[in-house]
């Protein structure tokens, strides 16, 4: 039996009456009276399944039965599976607020008194209960251009929305008053076709709209299609603006002509089959990912144009030497930092992870002999970040795990390392769930909260810092894993909120450290985002996010025999300064392995890539498409070692350039000190050796 | 087997008060079970459970089960029950992104069956055995202190059906037998609570602590626990004795509190001595004994339920006892202690007849979360 019931005044109306449905569903409960000896047999609920609309309601009964069929007065408690969907209240009224398919739930809790093990309503049903969504309000057709020719084909837009207000995204049926002009195939297109007008409308459900589409005679008689003036010969990875126009016959430029690019490449005989060599977007971005002779061609309204361009191997690969070691093998490593000392030396500091909280302190002065110099123990499991302040004066490591779980910071005295780091100050409050990172700004700290905050506490006299701001998103399970600040913004890494740039003094739209300005944000579908390193490009001056994922879609066994393995990659976007907000470009990954820590420095990332051990990445000029795929890599180094935690089991955690050699630490092995150099061999590996 | 639960009451407990007296802590039980005891413990920094198992052959680790989505973030399982027919554990993952989880798993096999997503920093649970429902409390630790709720979650589907709003730090929760109570606490509003699990609503609220302006202890202030300073800082309820009494462990203020649940008044308060901190707290099926953990005190404390009289506190053989479950037959008293930095967790066995310790195990770092489990789905 089905049953439909609208609004019920009793309810109230509006919010009022929402919050009073929740909170009677909350209780959740209708307690008919005093348990009968009689042992429930059946419960009925009628209607046995119910369609209401959103915002309506309907009514349940529940009887129970016992064996004979007699009714029996017993305890039936209802609820729902989808409580944000579909509420029941105690006395069974039922309210729709999502369209859906949902279930409600009616038992009969054991008989009370009873104390049999068994942890189960003795009788249970489940009631569907089915929403409708809204019926449709509007469709909506966006704006075409202003001129339109025939011949020619473009995409058309579409939104729709329901009688709530929401967004819909309905299958629509397309109509034309005349086809022959113009007519939307089954693809989204528009397909123009003789001069004239014609009536375009879009259908779903009992909604319609139209447009009216003017198709002009097409006066186009050529199309010109050019890359830059002296393209001729670029390298894999470029990314070359081709640029189509279409012109009549009196060589004047036909407006919002339609054009769409594709390209194709003769590759040199020694490279076999390539797959995909090159692509072109629909904006005209060409970026050739092998070596070849590709050929874009631009296409509207049947006219062409080719313009070929010659791409060679990038050739930027590097070799690599070990330097020097600071090895750590019994307990796992974490992130590090490098700086110049006040004494003129360098130092180094990594953390450990899982352990009993030691944080190392290291003298690489000399990469070639790194030493330990210090090591300072603090309470807690993980000290997971390290960092150090840009005067060199003091670092902050943060602790987790602490035995009184209140983890909080620890600021440390780094000025002469050499003769031991002091422990100057512990700061805890508010911060007790754990401080997963951290970051220096110069006159402040930004120290993660239990994985939903961070705070910021001001550090001008490191040995008393204090809380001055705090910075928390609002959106609905919203969580953050790292920050960093470059010139008064801190960018965060929010997991499925992406990269988050707040204003905290640098970003002009009045932020400070007591008072954090959201600025806008980058996020991306997969919601892996786990760290971000804001960089302005040196060689095309536009603002980058690079934003790396951590995942770990297979088995991973810190304490097993066998190497573990992460997924994800560096997501790279432009960053509009003006409408801040991030627009992804470009990738670099690396299948099969995921990354960890990022570091960008002159045109030139580095990522701590977990199994994938460390990457060198080519990101000068401007970006497009996958780096790995152009060739762009420079290096990577996979840190083996046989007596690590882990036995050869590269997991590199965190990079770091400095003074012509790349620090990195290795979660089995500790600190490695590396640098690039020149192959004696060219190698690109794939790419004919010219 | 000679121990046997029947035996405690009065006789019981002269002889515990005798033992207490005359006996230091053994370190081997001198009379050895002649079957299997299993507890399920959490090791909170390894993310990882445990299941142990005590019996003839001693102390054993069974299984080492991981647990969490994140290899690389310490995710925290904290709170562990067994439902009540046997056939599944329930695990609380305090952190998440930002919120925790609760996970089910079939014991036994310890095969991972389906999760849930609650509030910030799930910990204690436990299973109706009238409706088959799971109440989780949502800590919030390390939050603002601000009042948070009590997950209800449906078990066959992992579905949250509903959240009952409960108060600052919600900790420990116990059922009834008949499995319509809930007992749990209010850490920061020096709070015991009664949740009808039926109506999925606070019953009752008993104010423990001693604000002037909050009258005597006992009374019931209903909400009002957000404008007082917290003394008691309560953490854990037990389940009600036969007697109808729940122990409440005063953590703030080294007290253990009696309340009765017909009167719902602070029937007793047990005064465990300065500094000693009762943290989680256990009785035997008769309510003749009462079991706890004193978290900063390191030490194990046995009371007398009757007299009311503390019988003996051994120390513990690692820092920072945590959790306390007693074996289905009385005999035993199963401790976990968290042990400090990289040491390993520690699950003591104490014999409660003579509060001896008779075995001990390492096992993950910081155990914490126990629960025991007879062996039989």
């Amino acid at each position: 039996m089905l049953a439909t019931i609208g609004r019920k005044g009793g309810f109230g109306s509006g919010p009022q009456r929402m919050r009073a449905v929740t909170a009677l569903v909350l209780a959740g409960v209708f307690v008919a009276g005093a348990a009968f000896a009689q042992e429930p047999a059946e419960l009925v609920v009628t209607p046995a399944e119910l369609t209401v609309e959103v915002g309506g309601a309907a009514q349940l009964a529940a009887t129970v039965r016992d064996a004979a069929g007699n009714e029996i007065e017993r305890t039936v408690l209802f609820f729902s599976r989808a409580r944000r969907s579909v509420g029941v209240n105690p006395a069974g009224m039922v309210e729709g607020y999502r369209p859906g398919e949902h279930t409600l739930v009616a038992m009969v809790p054991a008989e009370e008194g009873a104390t049999n093990r068994r942890a189960a309503a003795v009788l249970m049903t489940e009631i569907p209960v089915t929403i409708p969504f809204p019926p449709l309000a509007s469709i909506s057709i966006a704006a075409l251009p202003g001129n339109l020719y025939a011949g020619t084909t473009l995409p058309v837009a579409t939104s729709a929305s329901d009688s709530s207000g929401a967004e819909r995204n309905p299958e629509l049926s397309w109509s034309s008053s005349n086809a022959s002009v113009a007519m939307v195939n089954e693809f989204g297109m528009l397909v123009l076709g003789d001069a004239g007008t014609a009536t375009v409308t879009a259908s779903a459900e009992s909604v319609s709209t139209e447009v009216e589409v003017r198709v002009a005679d097409n006066p186009a008689v050529r199309l010109e299609l050019s890359a830059p003036t002296g393209t001729v010969e670029v390298r894999t990875g470029d990314v070359v603006r081709m640029s189509a126009s279409a012109f009549d016959v009196s060589g004047n430029e036909v407006p919002d002509y339609p054009l769409q690019y594709a390209s194709f490449t003769r590759t040199p005989a020694t490279l076999v089959a390539p797959g995909a060599a090159a692509f072109v977007e629909p904006d005209g971005a060409f970026v050739a990912e092998r070596a070849g002779l590709h050929t874009v061609v631009a296409a509207g309204g049947g006219l062409t144009a080719r313009h070929s361009i010659r791409a060679v191997p990038r050739n930027v690969r590097k070799d690599w030497e070990i330097v020097g070691r600071g090895p750590v093998r019994d307990r796992h490593t974490s992130d590090l930092w490098v700086w110049e000392g006040l004494d003129g030396r360098d130092y180094a500091v990594t953390g450990t992870w899982g352990a009993d909280g030691h944080a190392y302190f290291w003298d690489v002065t000399d990469p070639s002999s790194i030493h330990l110099v210090d090591t300072v123990r603090v309470d807690a499991r993980t000290v997971n970040d390290v960092k150090v302040s840009p005067d060199g004066k003091f670092a902050v490591i943060g602790r987790e795990g602490a035995s009184n779980r209140r983890n909080g910071l620890v600021v440390l005295d780094v000025q002469n390392p050499t003769d031991g780091v002091k422990i100057i100050a512990r700061y805890d409050d508010q911060l007790t769930g754990g401080v997963h990172n951290v970051f220096i700004a110069p006159q402040h700290i930004l120290a993660l909260s239990g994985g939903r905050r961070y705070d910021i506490l001001n550090a001008e006299d490191p040995t008393n810092p204090y809380r001055v701001g705090r910075f928390e998103l609002d959106t609905p399970g919203h969580g953050i894993h790292d920050v960093w600040v470059q010139d008064g913004i801190a960018w965060s890494s929010n997991w499925t909120d992406g990269v988050v740039a707040v204003d905290i003094g640098g970003g002009g739209m009045g932020g400070a450290p007591n008072n954090p300005v959201m600025m806008g944000s980058f996020k991306y579908p997969n919601g892996w985002n786990h760290a971000g390193f804001p960089y302005r490009s040196q060689s095309t001056g536009k603002m980058l996010v690079f934003a790396g994922d951590e995942n770990f879609p297979w088995s991973f066994e810190p304490g097993g025999d066998l190497p573990d393995r992460a997924a994800g990659w560096v997501h790279i976007a432009e960053w509009d300064d003006e409408d801040p907000g991030g627009r992804e470009v470009a990738r670099y990954q690396v299948p099969e392995a995921g990354t960890h820590n990022l570091w960008v420095e002159d045109d030139i990332l580095y990522v701590g890539y977990y199994n994938g051990g460390l990457r060198v990445v080519d990101v000068s000029g401007d970006l497009r498409g996958d780096l790995y795929q152009q060739g762009r890599e420079i290096a990577f180094f996979e840190p083996a070692d046989p007596e690590g935690y882990k036995r050869n089991a590269p997991f590199v955690w965190g990079p770091q350039p400095f003074k012509g050699h790349i620090f990195l630490s290795d979660w089995n092995s500790g600190l490695w000190a590396i640098k690039l150099v020149d192959p004696e061999t060219p190698r690109n590996m794939g790419e004919p050796t010219s | 087997m000679t121990h046997a639960r029947r035996a405690f009451g009065p006789t019981l407990v002269l002889l515990l008060l005798a033992a207490s007296l005359a006996a230091p802590v053994f370190a081997e039980d001198p009379e050895p079970p002649r079957r299997n005891y299993f507890v399920y413990v959490c090791a909170e920094s390894d993310d990882t459970v445990h299941q142990l198992r005590y019996g003839p052959t001693g102390f054993e680790e069974v299984a080492v089960i991981p647990v969490g989505a994140f290899p690389t973030e310490t995710e925290g399982p904290h709170g562990i029950n067994i439902s009540p027919d046997g056939r599944h554990w329930f695990l609380s993952i305090a952190h998440g992104m930002p919120f925790g989880t609760v996970h089910k798993y079939e014991t036994g096999s310890n095969e991972w069956l389906g999760d849930a997503t609650l509030g910030l920093f799930p910990a204690t649970m436990d299973v109706s055995p009238a409706t088959g429902l799971l109440y989780v409390v949502n800590f919030n630790l390390h939050g603002d202190h601000v009042p948070s709720t009590i997950s209800v979650v449906e078990t066959g589907t992992m579905i949250e059906v509903a959240t009952i709003d409960t108060g600052v730090m919600p900790h420990g929760a116990r059922m009834n037998a008949r499995g319509d109570r809930l007992y749990s606490v209010n850490m920061m509003d020096d709070e015991l609570v009664e949740v009808d699990t039926m109506r999925f609503e606070i019953a009752r609220r008993l104010y423990l602590g001693t604000d002037p302006h909050a009258g005597h202890t006992g009374m019931d202030h209903g909400d009002m626990g957000h404008m007082r300073a917290p003394v008691v800082k309560p953490t854990w309820a037990t389940k009600p004795s036969p007697a109808g009494k729940v122990y409440v462990a005063g953590n703030g203020d080294s007290a253990i509190y009696e309340v009765d649940l017909e009167t719902w008044t602070v029937s007793r308060r047990l005064d465990a001595g300065a500094g000693e901190n009762p943290y989680n707290l256990e009785i035997t099926s008769d309510g003749g004994v009462l079991v706890a953990t004193y978290k900063s005190g390191h030490r194990i404390g046995f009371w007398n339920l009757e007299s009311g009289e503390l019988i003996a506190a051994p120390e513990a053989t690692r820092r920072v006892p945590h959790g306390v479950v007693v074996s289905d037959d009385d005999r035993y008293a199963i401790v976990s202690l968290e042990g400090i930095g990289g040491e390993p967790g520690t699950v003591e066995v104490y014999d409660i007849a003579s509060t001896q310790r008779v075995d001990r195990i390492d096992i993950g770092k910081q155990a914490g979360g126990i629960i025991y489990w007879n062996g039989e789905p």
